[in-house]
């Protein structure tokens, strides 16, 4: 009830700030536009179904591109923690990855797989990748030596040390690469579409400020993406406490 | 002494000085402005960097310094650049929606984008668009507003064609891919690039189908109630690289080589680029005016009316304002 408070509280005073950005600097709405504004341009967004429409498609990309994502990078990250050789064979490959700009490859990444939602989750997948595998490698590198000694004296095959020791235990800094991975994932979508796409809330943002000019529904589109990345940030962490707490 | 009587020969000074002067130094200063422009540095810019170049901008009084932004029209509006080239149907938008922008003087006389596929497979009538998969950037600009009108014109609408699209402007990959029959470009453009990979097109364009007005120059409304000489003055600079561009594209595409080198990289290209730009701006350099038809902006503005852009609520004689034809 106290937290619920403070975050009412937090919110309630950003607004007032915002509000009071707008009133002292005399800015007009298609620079920034008032917090009432946008509430009244969201309401109507969402009264046409505008909103809708375009969150439904960027919520489904997020959530295949960390599915796709987070998998590939937990079973990377485990080989790399596993093996020193196929972290030096790898690891150049996946830090180059990385270190390509995705605003870059992504619209060649359309290209090459057509356009469509496959080369949306793909690109979304990427960005999310690198921050899972890192942090699944150093999780499982984290495990005690003493325990792992111990399950090897005790007959444990490879495949039951890697699930129930070096996994569980990595699971505390694999929840860590997840909540980073998470809000990645967001932004992915995000530039997943303005790659190419018809619809979601990358393409309203174009849609919004290059179409219709119309910053309070940009704002709108932004808030959304916010809302989704707190929501999805907030689920990792419930699970997170759960699952890291009965590991 | 005391300080009064230090100032007096001080202000006598100050008075005197400038009269001992040669006339060069005390010349009025020229006019910072800034133009913003919406694409990459390109050679359809030419007659801006002829007009830095050549010092046309100068002997107007003004030292232009030429930037780029995705969001021209707010820009331009809120006064954080004075001028600005913007598609006209964004002006008809942007205006209608309350922001305070007009359209000061035509650049293209003709609409700029059309229906880009292989030869052959172009349909000449644009109901035959039906079940064709079309490349666009999005639901934005010219393209978009180009593809909707001459769907209506064919008696269609976006439904009963499959719409792709390419948000960083890379339709034609898309064609040569085979992903998509038919793409939207600028007919200066596109083609040209399309026609260097090996691929032969053939065009459906709007002018007869659907007149649109094309990019022009625009302007905000607070520097045009407080100084629409300055406005005049930038056209007027413009429309003479324009015309001399016209005569001579040669003389356009050194002054674009000059600034931007990149350009050089494929001359041959730019070049072709730049006549195929000329045209689009009326040809011959006698046709070229900046005059602002309202018998295209008439018709233009019928049709965002009926596609749903714009509610009619803003006439277009508050969208315009035809800086060339203002009197001295």
């Amino acid at each position: 009830m106290r937290r619920l408070a403070t975050t009412l509280l937090s919110l309630a005073a950003f607004l007032v700030a915002w509000k009071l950005l707008t009133v002292v600097t005399g800015t007009p709405d298609y620079i920034l536009p008032a917090p009432e504004v946008v509430a009244e341009r969201a309401l109507r967004a969402i009264g046409s179904g505008l909103l809708w429409e375009h969150t439904a498609v960027t919520i489904s990309e997020i959530l295949l591109g960390l599915a796709v994502g987070a998998t590939s990078a937990v079973a990377v990250g485990t080989a790399l923690g596993k093996s020193v050789v196929i972290e030096r064979v790898l690891s150049p490959y996946i830090v180059a990855a990385q270190s390509v700009p995705i605003l870059a490859l992504a619209p060649l990444l359309d290209i090459w797989f057509g356009g469509g939602l496959l080369a949306r989750v793909l690109i979304c997948a990427l960005i999310v990748f690198f921050p899972i595998a890192i942090a699944t490698m150093v999780g499982i590198r984290a495990a005690d030596p003493l325990l792992r000694e111990m399950f090897r004296s005790l007959g444990a095959t490879p495949g039951q040390i890697t699930a129930r020791l070096e996994i569980p235990s990595a699971l505390p800094v694999l929840f860590g690469g997840l909540r980073v991975g998470v809000t990645l994932a967001v932004i992915g979508a995000v530039v997943a579409e303005w790659a190419g796409a018809s619809s979601g809330l990358g393409v309203l943002i174009n849609i919004a400020d290059q179409g219709l000019f119309d910053t309070p529904l940009m704002f709108v589109a932004l808030a959304t993406l916010a809302v989704i990345g707190i929501g999805l940030h907030g689920l990792v962490v419930s699970i997170e406490r759960r699952v890291v707490a009965t590991s | 002494m005391s300080p009064r009587r230090l100032l007096l020969p001080l202000i006598a000074l100050v008075l005197v000085l400038p009269g001992c002067l040669p006339s060069s130094s005390v010349s009025e200063p020229l006019r910072a402005v800034k133009l913003l422009l919406g694409f990459r540095p390109d050679v359809q810019f030419a007659p801006f960097y002829l007009a830095q170049e050549a010092g046309y901008f100068a002997e107007a009084g003004l030292e232009v310094t030429i930037e780029h932004s995705a969001d021209v029209l707010v820009l331009v509006a809120d006064g954080r650049a004075d001028f600005g080239v913007a598609d006209a149907t964004d002006v008809m938008i942007a205006r209608t929606s309350g922001i305070p922008v007009k359209y000061i003087s035509t650049l293209y006389d003709r609409f700029p984008v059309a229906l880009i596929g292989p030869a052959g497979t172009v349909p000449s009538d644009p109901a035959e668009l039906a079940g064709l998969r079309i490349g666009t950037p999005g639901e934005f600009g010219s393209s978009w507003h180009a593809l909707l009108a001459l769907l209506e014109a064919g008696g269609l609408t976006r439904d009963d064609v499959t719409i792709r699209a390419y948000p960083q402007f890379n339709q034609v990959e898309g064609l040569l891919n085979g992903d998509v029959d038919l793409i939207t470009g600028f007919r200066s453009n596109e083609p040209l690039r399309l026609e260097a990979q090996g691929m032969s097109v053939d065009l459906l364009t709007i002018d007869e189908v659907a007149p649109l007005p094309g990019p022009g120059l625009i302007a905000g409304d607070e520097l045009l109630s407080s100084d629409p000489a300055l406005a005049t003055a930038f056209a007027a600079a413009t429309l003479r690289a324009q015309q001399t561009i016209a005569a001579d594209p040669q003389v356009g595409l050194d002054a674009a080589v000059a600034a931007v080198p990149a350009i050089a990289e494929d001359r041959e290209t730019a070049l072709a680029v730049l006549e195929a730009t000329i045209e689009l701006w009326g040809g011959e350099p006698g046709a070229i005016s900046g005059f602002i038809d309202p018998a295209v902006w008439g018709p233009g503005y019928g049709a965002l009316e009926r596609l749903g852009f714009i509610d009619g609520s803003v006439p277009p004689g508050d969208m315009v304002l035809d800086v060339l034809a203002l009197p001295d």
